[in-house]
């Protein structure tokens, strides 16, 4: 069973200033006891993340909502392992997967079937799941011969389709998605759909950053409203 | 994507580094003037120099090449750090890789020249294994203690490189120590005199110093400790740095 506790989370940030990143201003504030280049010693902490407190659910479907530096992404990345939180308790069950950007990995000198084995890394997967996959893939991205081609002979919605068959390919517990996902023209938008959607019913827990209202209420169960780091309301 | 830094890229460019350093030193490069002084300085000429400075300079390519491109290993796969939870190593192995593939082109040039000068090194050149490791594991452990200490300070990476330069100058590369009347100190006891020495003498058939053997370990072991500490302590936060 998929599970996410999230107890009394606090994730801070040391915001350098650009003296305070420099060795040989380091330097020259201690030869002059601190005369010149005053002020190195001034590191702002920003909390990103204050005191959150929050259970995830095996079959939920969490939106989570807030301004621009509301905390979404940087809980996300906490909940990948990105971020070490700097106080609190995280304790997660299962397989995390993170979808935050959907093209890394991708190399655009390398071909297309290369870069499905580098994103594919990338998300996790194996040789061996990855080539279980392999044709499945290329025939969702509608490339035909282009994969194999080196990816910088790609339009923008080639790559952007094959990143987004990729991505959605991954079989994990959790995943968490910023920004949502999609991909290519209106005939394509369709089947994409689809494939979210089935990727989400394969995936027992799936927590989606988004501004979108509609992409929220169509596919999550429950509703996170996120302000300066703090917590404001959930469903 | 562009910080995905697959072999082919870099390779294809850098194939040529040391190819064309080897060529300036042969034809003279400035109206001949540093290829020509370069060979004056050894007595023995062509057949001994041609070897010892190409040898050197493909090693001191892959030295340099790990420290320099270790500084920003991090810095420079900033994108992927925030966004993909992979471990932080493998931007770091990727670096070492990708170098060491670029040194492998590079040994294409040591291969002519045996063929050249008709060179048989002889068993002393069984000797570059165990020196290429000590090499590698010291060139390996500069290299990541530069990656993180440059995520952290963003000079350093400016600053190990005019190191570089002037270490460079220091280091027997284009010049012998051998050809000076005494070996002065900043050639015994400098760090990458031995470094380049473990590998370069083998492969010239010569057996190396045991004082440069000593000195490489002992580096390798203190290295290591001095960057594993390093590595625990900063590790959960260069997320946050980069």
């Amino acid at each position: 069973m998929a599970h996410i506790s999230i107890e009394n989370l606090t994730v801070e940030f040391a915001v350098f200033g650009a003296n305070s990143r420099s060795l040989k201003n380091q330097i020259l504030s201690q030869a002059t006891g601190g005369r010149v280049m005053s002020g190195i010693r001034d590191v702002v902490t920003v909390r990103a993340i204050d005191g959150l407190n929050f259970e995830i659910n095996d079959g939920d479907r969490v939106g989570l909502i807030g301004h621009n530096g509301s905390g979404k992404t940087t809980l996300l990345r906490v909940i990948a392992g990105i971020y070490k939180p700097s106080g609190g308790a995280l304790t997660i069950e299962g397989r995390v997967g993170a979808l935050l950007d959907p093209t890394a990995g991708m190399d655009a000198e390398s071909t297309g079937i290369e870069n499905i084995y580098l994103r594919g890394y990338m998300l996790g997967m194996g040789r061996r799941e990855i080539a279980s996959k392999l044709d499945e893939i290329a025939d969702f991205a509608e490339l035909g011969d282009f994969i194999e081609l080196p990816m910088r002979t790609y339009s923008a919605g080639m790559f952007a389709r094959l990143a987004f068959a990729v991505s959605t390919a991954a079989q994990k517990d959790i995943l968490l998605i910023d920004e949502g996902i999609g991909a290519g023209d209106a005939g394509f938008r369709k089947k994409a759909q689809q494939r979210i959607e089935s990727l989400f019913d394969r995936t027992p827990i799936v927590i989606l950053a988004s501004h979108s209202e509609s992409l929220i209420s169509e596919f999550c169960s429950r509703r996170v409203l996120m302000q300066h780091g703090v917590l404001q309301s959930a469903s | 994507m562009d910080t995905a830094g697959v072999p082919r890229r870099p390779a294809a460019v850098s194939t040529i580094g040391a190819w064309s350093v080897l060529a300036d030193v042969v034809h003279g490069h400035n109206g001949r003037d540093l290829g020509y002084r370069v060979l004056e300085s050894f007595p023995a000429g062509y057949p001994e120099t041609l070897p010892y400075i190409a040898t050197g300079i493909i090693f001191w390519g892959l030295l340099t090449g790990c420290i320099n491109e270790g500084a920003t290993v991090f810095i420079s796969a900033e994108a992927f750090i925030r966004n993909v939870p992979t471990p932080l190593s493998l931007h770091f192995y990727r670096m070492m890789a990708r170098n060491v593939m670029i040194w492998c082109f590079n040994m294409a040039i040591y291969v002519v020249i045996l063929i050249y000068f008709e060179l048989l090194p002889g068993w002393n050149m069984l000797l570059f294994i165990p020196g290429f490791l000590l090499f590698l594991i010291n060139v390996a452990w500069i290299s990541l203690a530069a990656g993180v200490l440059s995520t952290r300070d963003r000079d350093i990476p400016q600053i190990i490189a005019n190191l570089i330069q002037v270490v460079f100058f220091l280091t027997p590369i284009f010049w012998s120590p051998a050809n000076l009347p005494s070996r002065p100190a900043f050639v015994t006891l400098n760090p990458f005199y031995h470094l380049i020495e473990v590998v370069r003498a083998p492969l010239l058939g010569v057996a190396p110093p045991w004082m440069s053997w000593v000195l490489c370990m002992g580096m390798a072991v203190a290295g290591l400790g001095f960057t594993a500490y390093l590595y625990r302590r900063a590790h959960s936060r260069i997320a946050y740095w980069v």
